[in-house]
Formats: structure tokens, sequence, C-alpha cells
């Protein structure tokens, strides 16, 4: 068995393509009931995925505030406050 | 007067003819270098480019054909300082006279330009800018990070070019010089901390808006290009300018033109995403239920040709086969049934005729010797004394033989 890679890990892209082609195997028309209604599910499994990846991230716009060759700290993004930053370096 | 007039008097072809002569005789005028600042610079659909080159007191016009500028290396523009070589000569159709450029190059960009081109030259065959290396950027990033100036215009363009396509998306800005002595050094030292500390990251946006050459001079530096080339994560270059190339853009996994168009091109719009995921939500639903559709119909025509070949129809015909042979078989019995009767009735009328008893009718009897009712056919057979029975017609006499007599024939 081949290690199965997690949901978070597989990108989106990859679940794009598993959808149109999905989409591609049941316009053929060739598959029987049983497979088409296990795809099916499967199509609406990965739909889910996608939308969920969609939603996935937090909107966060953070400044990088770097103190020393290892220390860093962020703090909220200020057009002004990044002004005085690059005036201290 | 007369002589005067008819004298003096050419037409403004001959004219300008004549001061093109004049223009294109003089040595001084062919094959020159003039150096200036272009203006009112126009690029004609036909390829041809026009403008003027100006200095603080004057200016001269200047054309360049499409034969000439094809393979410039940069977009000429408004207010670019600029060394031009080319022949002065008079566009007769307007009596103006001007410059037919043929060679144009930024003015003291010498030294940079050749800077550039050896270091191009030498990364190119380290193999930094080879495609095979180039990093893939996720098609839904959902951390990304921009490394430029945080006060112009454009981190502002970014940021909000971002979030309008993408409106969940975590960005880093990083806060850089972009310009100076020390940025290319600075902006490479921010990519390897980055690389160190931020390993999660979707891919760095690193560049500037728009400037000179000497402005964006820090993105054709080596130690910028290395830091680039040695990154994990991916780095998109946006230097705003629109035709040449810096160093970075070549060594960086996806180069754009300005940083607005790194966000237009590397961010998704999720509005569209969203619609393309349902546009094959409802192609999936579609086939499927298609597919239902043609199973059924499948079975149906399936179940209608079972009942002309299964069973059901077997049974009826055997049913019918039977219903005939039986006919068939009736019709043949009777038949045979008819003519056996037939044939008894002859058989028993030839019988009647044969009947002794219709002998007897007419008169004749039969005479049986008793007491073992032997008939007598003889005289041979008899004694006199013999007992004999006589059957006639309507019964029997018991009689006694009293004599014989032979017949004699």
């Amino acid at each position: 068995m081949k290690n199965k890679k997690k949901v978070e890990d597989i990108p989106f892209e990859e679940y794009l393509r598993k959808l149109e082609k999905i989409v591609h195997k049941l316009e053929e028309g060739e598959l029987t009931l049983d497979e088409s209604v296990k795809v099916y599910e499967e199509g609406m499994n990965i739909s889910k995925i996608c939308l969920d990846k969609l939603n996935k991230t937090k909107k966060k716009i953070e400044q990088l505030v770097i103190e020393s060759e290892e220390n860093y700290s962020t703090k909220a993004f200020s057009e002004k406050e990044g002004e005085d930053t690059i005036n201290e370096l | 007067m007369n002589n005067y007039i008819e004298s003096k008097i050419y037409t403004v072809s001959k004219l300008n003819k004549y001061i093109k002569k004049l223009f294109e005789d003089d040595f001084n005028l062919q094959d020159i270098w003039i150096l200036g600042e272009i203006s009112n610079f126009k690029l004609h659909s036909s390829g041809h480019m026009y403008f003027v080159i100006k200095d603080k007191e004057s200016q001269i016009k200047c054309v360049m054909f499409r034969g000439n500028n094809y393979n410039l290396r940069f977009m000429p523009g408004d207010g670019m300082k600029v060394k031009a070589r080319g022949d002065v000569s008079v566009y007769e159709k307007r009596g103006e006279y001007q410059l037919y450029v043929k060679e144009i190059i930024e003015a003291g960009k010498g030294e940079l330009y050749l800077a550039f081109e050896r270091l191009k030259v030498k990364l190119k065959d380290e193999g930094l800018f080879s495609e095979e290396i180039k990093k893939k950027l996720p098609l839904i990033p959902q951390n990304i990070a921009v490394l430029t100036s945080p006060t112009g215009a454009a981190i502002r363009d970014v940021i909000s070019i971002s979030l309008r396509r993408f409106p969940n998306l975590s960005i880093l800005v990083v806060p850089s010089l972009v310009q100076g002595a020390s940025a290319a050094q600075e902006i490479a030292k921010k990519i390897d901390f980055l690389n160190k500390y931020f390993k999660y990251l979707d891919f760095i946006i690193i560049g500037r808006g728009g400037g000179s050459l000497e402005e964006l001079w820090a993105f054709n530096e080596e130690i910028l290009a290395r830091s680039i080339y040695n990154s994990k994560i991916p780095i998109v270059s946006a230097v705003g300018h629109e035709t040449d190339f810096t160093i970075s853009d070549f060594v960086a996994d996806l180069r754009v033109p300005t940083p607005s168009a790194a966000a237009e091109m590397t961010i998704p719009d999720k509005n569209n995403l969203i619609n393309n995921l349902s546009l094959l939500k409802s192609k999936i639903t579609r086939a499927v239920k298609r597919n239902f559709e043609l199973k059924t119909e499948n079975l149906n025509s399936i179940s209608r040709s079972l009942k002309y070949q299964g069973p059901e129809n077997k049974i009826n015909q055997y049913y019918q086969y039977i219903d005939e042979f039986s006919t068939h078989l009736n019709s043949s019995i009777k038949h045979k049934v008819e003519l056996y009767e037939e044939r008894l009735k002859k058989d028993s009328q030839r019988l009647d005729s044969l009947s002794p008893w219709a002998v007897i009718e007419r008169g004749y009897s039969i005479c049986r010797k008793m007491p073992g009712r032997e008939i007598i056919k003889k005289l041979e057979q008899i004694e006199v004394g013999t007992k004999i029975e006589v059957i006639i017609s309507d019964g029997k006499i018991l009689s006694k033989v009293e004599k014989k007599e032979a017949v004699s024939n």
C-alpha cells in the first residue's frame, strides 16, 4: 500500500484535475450505475474539499520585523510604521 | 521685373528637393551622434517611431523606422536621455528637417549595460536561468510574502489587488530598501531569512515600482541573483519596467512586469474559482443524471426485447403449437376412426352374407351328430340309431337315424 497523502498536502490544482477527470468519465457515459454513483460521490466530496481549501486561510496582513539574525516578530501592517522601520535600518 | 520673376520662381517641391540635397551632401550632417532627452515619443502602428530629442534650449524632430528599431533593447520613452546616431535630412512633404535615427542607446548607461551583459552571460552559463529549475507556483497561494519598500504605491497595489482577488489571503510584508548601494544585499539577506524561518510561504514577490536603470540596479546584482537561485521558496520578480529585463527576472521562477501585475498573475480570482467549481459540480450532476436516464432507457428496451425473446413468449409459442398440434391430432384420429368404422361396417356386411343363419333362413338346416355336435357331412359319420340334432331357422329338432341311403350321382 502506498502511503496516502493527507488532504492538506495535496494541492488544490490536483483536486481540480481530478474533478475534471470525473466530469470527463461521467460524460463518456460508459460507467455502470454502481460506478457512476461512486464517481459522483467522489466528485461531490472533492468539490467540497476544493471549497474548503479556498476558505481555509484567514485574511492576515502582517509586517515582518527582523530584530537580529535569529530573532524576528510580526505586527499588523501599516504604511507609516513601515516607514519608521525602513528608517531604522 | 518680368525677368526677375521668371528666373527666381521655384515650385515648393523643387525648392525642398534642393534643400534636401544640400543636407545630404554635407558630411557634417551624415552619420552623426546627438545627445539629448527624448520627448513627445510616439510609436506608430506601422512600427515607426516618432519623437523629438531636445536639450535645454533646442529640439530636433526624429524618426526611427521600423527596420532600424525592431531590435532595440529597450523601449524609448519621454524623458529618457539618449545618444542617437543618424542622418539629418529633409522631409520634403512638410519642408521639415529631421534626424533619421539608425541607432539609439541610453546615454550614460554604457558601463552599466556592459556590466549587465557580462553578468547575464556568466549566470546563464552557470545555469541559473534554466527553465528546468524554475519552481511552479501553487494555484491557490495561502501565505505569500511581499519583499519591497513598505511605503511606495507598489505594496499598496499588491495588497489591494491581492485581497480583491482572494479576500482571505495571508500576506507578510517584508520591508526592504529597493534602491541604493546596499539594496541588493538587503533584499538577498531577507530572502535567505524567509527561507530559514518562513519555509511555509507559497512564494515571495520581490520588486518595486518603475524607475530608471540606476534605480532598478539592485535587481541586476549578482548577490541578489544568487539568493533568488538558492531560494527554496519560489520567487516572483516584479520590477517595474515594461520592456527590458533585469537579472532578477531571468533567475526568478516567474517574471512579471510590475508589482500589481504580480498580484494579478499569481493570486487567483476566488469568485472565478468558485464559479468554476460549481460549474464542474453541475456538470457532474447532469452527467450522472443522464447516465441514469440512459441506463433506464436501456433497461426498458432490454425488457421489451426480453418479452419478445424471453420464456413468456416461448411458452405462448408452445401453447399455440400445442393447440395447433392437438387440432391436427384430433382431426387425424377422427379420420382414422371414421376409416375404421367404415371398414367395420363393410366387414360386418360381408360377414352377414356369409353367416350360416342366412342360409338356414332360406330353408337349409344343419345336422350335428350327438352328443359331440359334430357337423354331419357324409353318411359314414353316422349309423342307424345315431342321435342327431337338426338346427333350423327358429329352433332345433332332436331325432334318431332310421335309415341310411346313399345318393348316386
